[in-house]
């Protein structure tokens, strides 16, 4: 990773905790401009946790989030709408809304209280669906739509939203691997051309070290290590973060680390 | 801000051409109930003495005598299906309605609370009626209050505010029943016919207040609602497109209670209309929004004023309170959805 990329966001001493329990023990965690960064880390590790506190969706116990060195807790609702999108993990829209409709929803920060629809609204909607390969479904139903129609849907919806910041909660859920891949390509895509820095949480390793920049590993409310995934991607780190045996490999066509998973004995 | 509507695909006439046609109805059934009576008036009379004209016995019975009760039918029967819309939007649940949150129910027992603590020995008001719908408003604010604390940070999920709407809408029943059995006689059997929902005894003063009081939540229901559309998605995406989702749920709580106080103060407990109409409205227009406002409103006010025509056509000369009617083809209407899945969410 470019040592001198700019931070788009910086976590400082996030603690973030729900009832008693502290699931974010102050962290810290830089978020690179214009990269891709993949949160992972076991089951209840407080990577989502991260993901929506960026997106100021919790209140953090204690700590502070810096967007472009500004804390996000000045920001408006409206205003943050306009610079932080995320897409949760399963999100849901009426089932008789049609797709077109969801994705000018992604427009609403940018509408201010008397200002009608504008033509870079009706632009920034044309592009997202055209990124998303959805302008020929613009008319069809939520509701009929297969899961990665769905997805692009939503993540046109974000799209819209046109924010420097993406954050995806595992957006490869519930999608075959056909449709992963569609979808992580996407997203890369919107990276490069667009140059939207993206935060992820991926729950598949192997797709993770594919598509991350800057990869995070995230173990009891902690950042265990982050940085480029050839460094992390290591058999006694992931012993120690997944609690699994790995064999690291290359990947024979993207030339990237790929860990085999198994258990002794 | 823009309208973000669509033609649902089935209608062939659109929002527009649907909102027309039943405001056409709302018309002819307004007259109607205006013209029907011991004396039939036929409609264009009525419409005449409304614009202005007609003689002096017509003018006495259409103005005096007839417009207020119908007035008040369209007028409650509105405010409480715009009450029904909010609430259906804004818990993204067709179950929702002013009656099944609680709110029908608190607004009743602050009247009857207001009319138990200020009658006089004789059985009369001690203080004027104007107070009634600020008895109703306290009560309604404070039923719905108290089932979104309750619900607390899971207010959003539908189930839990119709559970706990439910139980708190099953308290204020039950204290205002306490309320009138201890209470006075003679203003127990009147709490008991208001609270059946009654429009026959409503005078121009009360529709005044009713205006009063309605008129402006309902302009700030309006502008409120233009805010509807980015929170039919669930509450992370609906706060990640820059919605501050908790606030705007209680402002949207705050307005459906207000509405529904006004309408209630005076109609009674006119039930079912706010789950009804607004459902009809949806299936009617689809998600257009301000069509979905409009033919609400209208199909509240067709309702209320139906049910109370009826009444006058079916039961005369024994006046059955118009909630009972509603009730009766609300209560159908509400399990015929329960069972039925829920196919509007995913």
């Amino acid at each position: 990773m470019d040592d001198l990329a700019a931070n788009r966001i910086e976590v400082k001493g996030l603690t973030m905790a729900y009832g008693g329990d502290v699931v974010l023990d102050a962290l810290n965690l830089p978020i690179p401009a214009g990269r891709i960064t993949v949160l992972a880390g076991p089951n209840g590790c407080g990577k989502s946790t991260l993901l929506r506190a960026i997106r100021r969706l919790h209140a953090p116990q204690s700590g502070q989030i810096l967007l472009d060195t500004e804390d996000i807790t000045r920001l408006g609702s409206k205003a943050l709408g306009r610079r932080i999108g995320l897409l949760p993990q399963s999100p849901s829209a009426p089932l008789d809304m049609n797709v077109e409709e969801l994705v000018r929803l992604g427009r609403y920060p940018h509408q201010a209280m008397l200002q009608p629809w504008s033509p870079q609204d009706d632009e920034a909607v044309s592009r997202a669906m055209a990124g998303t390969g959805v302008e020929a479904m613009r008319r069809r139903r939520i509701g009929s739509l297969s899961g990665g129609q769905l997805q692009r849907a939503w993540i046109a919806m974000v799209l819209a939203q046109d924010t420097d910041v993406i954050c995806l909660d595992e957006p490869v859920n519930h999608l075959d691997m056909a449709h992963q891949l569609d979808c992580l390509e996407l997203v890369a895509r919107l990276n490069r051309d667009e140059g939207k820095t993206i935060v992820l949480v991926l729950h598949d390793l192997n797709l993770a070290a594919r598509y991350a920049d800057n990869l995070v590993f995230v173990a009891n409310g902690r950042i265990r290590e982050a940085g480029n995934p050839e460094l992390l991607m290591r058999a006694d780190l992931i012993a120690e973060v997944f609690n699994t045996d790995a064999h690291i490999i290359t990947d024979p066509i993207h030339g990237r680390p790929m860990c085999i998973p198994f258990r002794k004995g | 801000m823009t309208d973000m509507t669509y033609r649902p695909a089935r209608a062939g006439i659109g929002p527009i051409g649907v909102t027309t046609l039943v405001a056409a109805i709302f018309v002819l059934l307004f007259l109607a109930g205006i013209g029907f009576g011991s004396t039939w008036i036929p409609l264009e009379h009525v419409a005449h003495v409304l614009f202005g004209g007609g003689d002096k016995t017509e003018r006495l019975v259409v103005l005096q005598l007839r417009l207020p009760r119908v007035a008040a039918a369209a007028i409650a029967g509105g405010a409480i299906a715009f009450a029904g819309y909010l609430l259906q939007r804004i818990t993204r649940n067709e179950l929702a309605s002013p009656g099944v949150l609680g709110v029908v129910d608190g607004a009743a027992l602050g009247v009857v609370l207001f009319m138990a603590i200020f009658s006089s020995e004789t059985n009369s008001l001690i203080v004027s009626v104007a107070w009634q719908p600020l008895a109703a408003a306290l009560g309604a604010i404070a039923a719905i209050g108290l089932v979104f604390l309750l619900s607390g940070q899971q207010a959003s999920t539908a189930i839990r505010l119709l559970l706990f709407g439910i139980a708190v809408a099953a308290v204020c029943k039950a204290l205002t029943t306490i309320f009138m059995l201890v209470g006075p006689i003679y203003q127990a059997s009147q709490a008991a016919r208001w609270l059946a929902g009654a429009v026959n005894t409503i005078n121009v003063t009360e529709i005044q207040l009713m205006l009063l009081v309605l008129v402006p939540t309902g302009i700030a229901a309006a502008i409120a609602a233009r805010h509807l559309p980015p929170a039919d998605l669930d509450d992370t995406s609906s706060r990640s497109i820059g919605l501050n989702l908790p606030a705007y749920r209680i402002l949207i709580f705050f307005l459906a209670a207000l509405l529904t106080a006004g309408a209630v103060a005076f109609a009674g407990g006119v039930s079912f209309i706010g789950l009804l109409a607004p459902h009809m409205a949806r299936l009617l227009v689809g998600r257009a929004r301000a069509a979905g406002i409009a033919v609400s409103i209208l199909l509240g006010a067709i309702i209320l004023i139906g049910a109370d025509l009826l009444i006058r056509v079916a039961f005369a000369p024994t006046e059955v309170p118009a909630g009972t009617v509603t009730a009766l083809i609300g209560a159908p209407y509400f399990l015929y959805l329960l069972m039925r899945k829920d196919k509007n969410n995913g």
